[in-house]
């Protein structure tokens, strides 16, 4: 891989690499006492063991200037890799909250261990371990593709993958550590924060640079999505992480808001979370690999652009409905019902648009099961948007808030939406990716299918249960106008369904194991021979400097 | 004109309003143009179309 | 209009800057009120600031996630407000940065859990909540009693909190050490000072049962022991609406 890097490039990845350390090393001098020292030790590995690797390719010969007449798909595979490892961990830390939920002396007494820790490895692995990685894989495969013109350099697409997993790596390892701002998914602390934007600089660059070369004059409707998810998510993720630290050697800081405004802040960020990263990101997704493997254009390319600009206009309104009858002004909490609702609209004409696509190919549905998951995928964007509007109704939420219902909705998003569009565009690459004529096996495929869609069932449908039961519960008076239910008895009720959800949990788990299993032997058997050579060669000789404009 | 709370409320509720619906219909007017629909049609098959996996140049 | 529409994707800055305006404006015309705020937050001339062994607990209470299952933030919904007490008002988390309202009560929610139990009660429940409570779920937290608290840089935890704005005096901040071991230390001579500076009502007690040793243990329960009390404004607006 590091052959593909030009000489400047390669001197420049060690400078970086050496600052890299250098920060880490730094951390760990002004932060020793503290837990910073512990990741400032961890950043220093990182950059090492990234080293390692570029020291070991740097004597490789130059790359052939011919690759200018190829697009760049190294950082993709390894994008993919990434993202399924992310996505098996993740997952199991998932099956393992959840069983604390059931049989909470699984702690075993030891502090890493419990449910308040573990929690956020879970959440945070799946949503920017599994669901970040996956999109910055696809987003450079779509953007090179829907452009026509090769990412503009070799090293700033490492930076962002690279940079991003080390984000990744210091949030998850400090969770275990206890190192969190308690901010739901946004719980890493000051320093993973700004390490964080500039990354997304960088990643925002890339798709700038690229769209400024483009060869395609439209700019196709999937890229709109991968823009609004990269640049809204850096509005999002900049405002909510205000925070003041100790010291410099402290881990430790102060939210810059206190209270009402943070509790607003929190959850404008917290449901836009949800609004630009799992779902303009993946529609992205879905409106280049849906189309792309059923063989047939988008069914309707004017909802496309109309539904685009409704979730980018709504959902910034919508994150006040987590907080109806708490402290915020009412007036806000109306707001924030009535835009839940209106978007309900550009979800439905996006789920409908992806529905129709398939009409008329429904033979290709029934034989091919990664475009199974896509069309199951689609189905479950609009069940989840429905409910979620229908959650964000004042008097449906009195019932559903703070109950496994919200969890329950969650995952009918995360296992039903984003894993399964995830999965099924994952599939579809892997072949494109390394080159081979299909998937190790299909039937593997199928598989992961029915595993995957009875582990989301079955989890839904027991959060749903228990969700409902508590909140009814928790409201139901006796003859004598008193609370019928103590909260414990609520919570004696709850358990076979927590039982219940780990069993999908573990479902959904083994599905995302025998997809790694799958892929991992798709790309480790050998490729073809008469295609693995002409992956690399030049069919033809190419016109003199042809390739020095396309650089430029 | 001073910015208490109530201004800022008061505009906050109108405004939005306006917004939206001028919003929207600027939205719907851009995507049933008609001068727009052959550029929308050639960008929907321009993904499904079999030529090669490369960058043109 | 619909030449700039058609120039719009034509031009990837254009896109770009499209995207955040329409985007921005929604989360601007939500938000920017609550910052000019006189009627967002009522006035509680009572309001104390946390003490630094107070502010200790809590940031463990973040450490160890509790706020994952713990809401701290009562409805204004009548079977709740019989359930936990007066709904929270958004004075009382004035204080709290962040927040921590919660999201989700797999445990009950307790925004007016402090005074409600003892100290033994607390200590004996968090190293093992199945001792008192069979059917509870939640993890035995039996570390915080073996983990002496760090205390030594409480001062500039303080000094953080005043730079976000909170109101910790000079005279705080150069005490936070010495005020966090008075407030677990009820015979010791740094007692006193707690309560000068914080009020008297400020609960010093030996929160583990154990003098001397100063453990994560006391500072959890001293954080709980304060939840809802930092301001009578809930009772008071409570009993007003009685009356």
């Amino acid at each position: 891989m590091v052959a593909q890097l030009t000489a400047l490039e390669r001197t420049y990845a060690a400078i970086i690499l050496v600052v890299v350390i250098c920060v880490g090393v730094a951390m760990a001098v002004v932060g020793r006492g503290d837990l910073l020292a512990v990741h400032g030790w961890i950043v220093a590995a990182y950059g090492m063991a990234v080293m390692v690797v570029l020291l070991r390719g740097i004597d490789a010969s130059e790359p052939w200037e011919e690759r200018f007449r190829e697009y760049y798909d190294d950082p993709t595979r390894v994008g993919i890799i990434l993202s399924l490892i992310w996505g098996v961990i993740a997952m199991a830390v998932g099956v393992w909250v959840a069983a604390l939920l059931a049989w909470p002396d699984l702690t075993f007494d030891a502090a890493w261990a419990s449910f308040g820790r573990l929690r956020p490895v879970h959440t945070s692995g799946v949503i920017f371990g599994f669901g970040g990685n996956a999109l910055i894989a696809t987003s450079f495969h779509v953007l090179q593709r829907t452009t026509r013109a090769r990412l503009p350099d070799q090293l700033s697409p490492w930076f962002v993958l690279l940079g991003y997993n080390l984000f990744c790596v210091m949030a998850a390892t400090g969770y275990f550590m206890g190192m969190t701002q308690s901010k739901e998914y946004a719980e890493p602390e000051w320093y993973a924060d700004l390490w964080l934007v500039v990354v997304w600089v960088v990643y925002f660059l890339i798709y700038i640079r690229t769209l400024a070369r483009r060869r395609e004059p439209h700019i196709y409707v999937a890229n709109w999505y991968y823009m609004a998810f990269i640049l809204v998510v850096a509005i999002l993720h900049i405002v909510n992480n205000l925070a003041v630290p100790v010291s410099i050697g402290h881990a430790k800081s102060y939210a810059l808001f206190s209270g009402v405004q943070d509790a607003m802040t929190q959850w404008w960020y917290g449901h836009n979370a949800v609004a630009f990263f799992l779902t303009a990101g993946f529609l992205g997704m879905l409106y280049y690999y849906l189309p792309k493997r059923a063989g047939r254009p988008i069914y309707s390319y004017r909802m496309s652009i109309i539904s685009f600009w409704g979730i980018t206009f709504m959902y910034m309104w919508a994150g006040s409905h987590h907080l109806h009858y708490t402290a915020l002004p009412h007036w806000v909490q109306t707001l924030g019902m009535v835009f839940s609702l209106v978007l309900l609209v550009p979800s439905w004409a996006s789920a409908g648009n992806a529905l129709l696509t398939l009409n008329g190919a429904w033979h290709k549905v029934r034989d091919d099961a990664v475009l199974r998951f896509m069309m199951l995928a689609a189905i479950f964007y609009g069940i989840a948007t429905f409910e979620g509007s229908f959650m964000a109704i004042r008097a449906v939420n009195s019932l559903s808030h703070y109950t496994d219902w919200t969890v329950g909705h969650v995952h009918a998003g995360a296992l039903g939406w984003v894993a399964m569009i995830t999965f099924g565009s994952l599939y579809a690459l892997v072949p494109w990716m390394w080159k081979r004529p299909a998937l190790y096996s299909a039937k593997l495929v199928e598989v992961h299918f029915w595993l995957a869609l009875s582990g989301t069932v079955v989890y839904v449908f027991s959060m749903w249960n228990s969700g409902i039961i508590q909140g009814l519960m928790w409201r139901t008076y006796d003859q004598n106008g008193t609370l019928a239910y103590s909260f414990l008895d609520t919570l004696v009720a709850m358990h076979p369904y927590y039982i219940a959800r780990t069993f999908g949990g573990l479902l959904f788990l083994a599905g995302a194991v025998v997809a790694f299993y799958n892929v991992w032997m798709t790309i480790s058997r050998p490729a073809p021979i008469d295609e693995g050579a002409a992956a690399d060669l030049p069919v033809e000789p190419p016109a003199p400097r042809a390739w020095a404009q396309a650089g430029e | 004109m001073s910015f208490d709370h109530d201004t800022v409320t008061a505009f906050a509720k109108s405004f939005g309003l306006f917004y939206l619906v001028a919003m929207s219909i600027g939205v719907v007017i851009y995507a049933f143009w008609p001068a727009n629909r052959k550029q929308f049609d050639r960008a929907a098959k321009s993904i499904v179309s079999d030529d090669e996996d490369r960058p043109w140049l | 209009m619909f030449n700039f529409h058609y120039r719009l994707e034509r031009n990837a800055m254009g896109l770009v800057l499209a995207i955040i305006v329409v985007a921005s404006i929604g989360g601007l015309i939500e938000i920017a009120p609550l910052f000019t705020i006189d009627e967002t937050v009522e006035d509680a001339p009572d309001m104390r600031v946390y003490t630094p062994l107070e502010l200790a607990g809590r940031n463990i209470y973040i450490r160890e996630g509790c706020y994952a299952c713990h809401s701290q933030m009562i409805r204004t919904l009548r079977d709740e407000v019989e359930r936990y007490g007066p709904y929270s008002l958004a004075v009382e988390s004035k204080y709290d940065h962040p927040m921590l309202w919660g999201s989700k009560r797999t445990g009950p929610d307790i925004a007016r859990l402090g005074g409600k139990y003892s100290n033994e009660w607390h200590v004996a429940h968090l190293y093992n909540p199945r001792d008192l409570v069979p059917e509870s779920k939640m993890p035995a937290y039996r570390w915080l009693l073996r983990n002496s608290l760090e205390i030594d840089d409480l001062g500039e935890h303080l000094a953080a909190m005043r730079a976000v704005g909170v109101p910790y005096t000079d005279e705080m901040i150069e005490n936070a050490t010495a005020d966090a071991y008075g407030q677990a230390n009820p015979d010791s001579g740094q007692a006193a000072g707690v309560a000068e500076r914080y009020g008297d009502a400020t609960n010093v007690s030996l929160f583990d049962g154990k003098p001397e040793t100063l453990t994560e243990m006391d500072a959890v329960v001293a954080y709980l022991q304060i939840l809802g009390r930092l301001t009578d404004a809930a009772r008071q607006a409570e009993q007003a609406k009685v009356e």
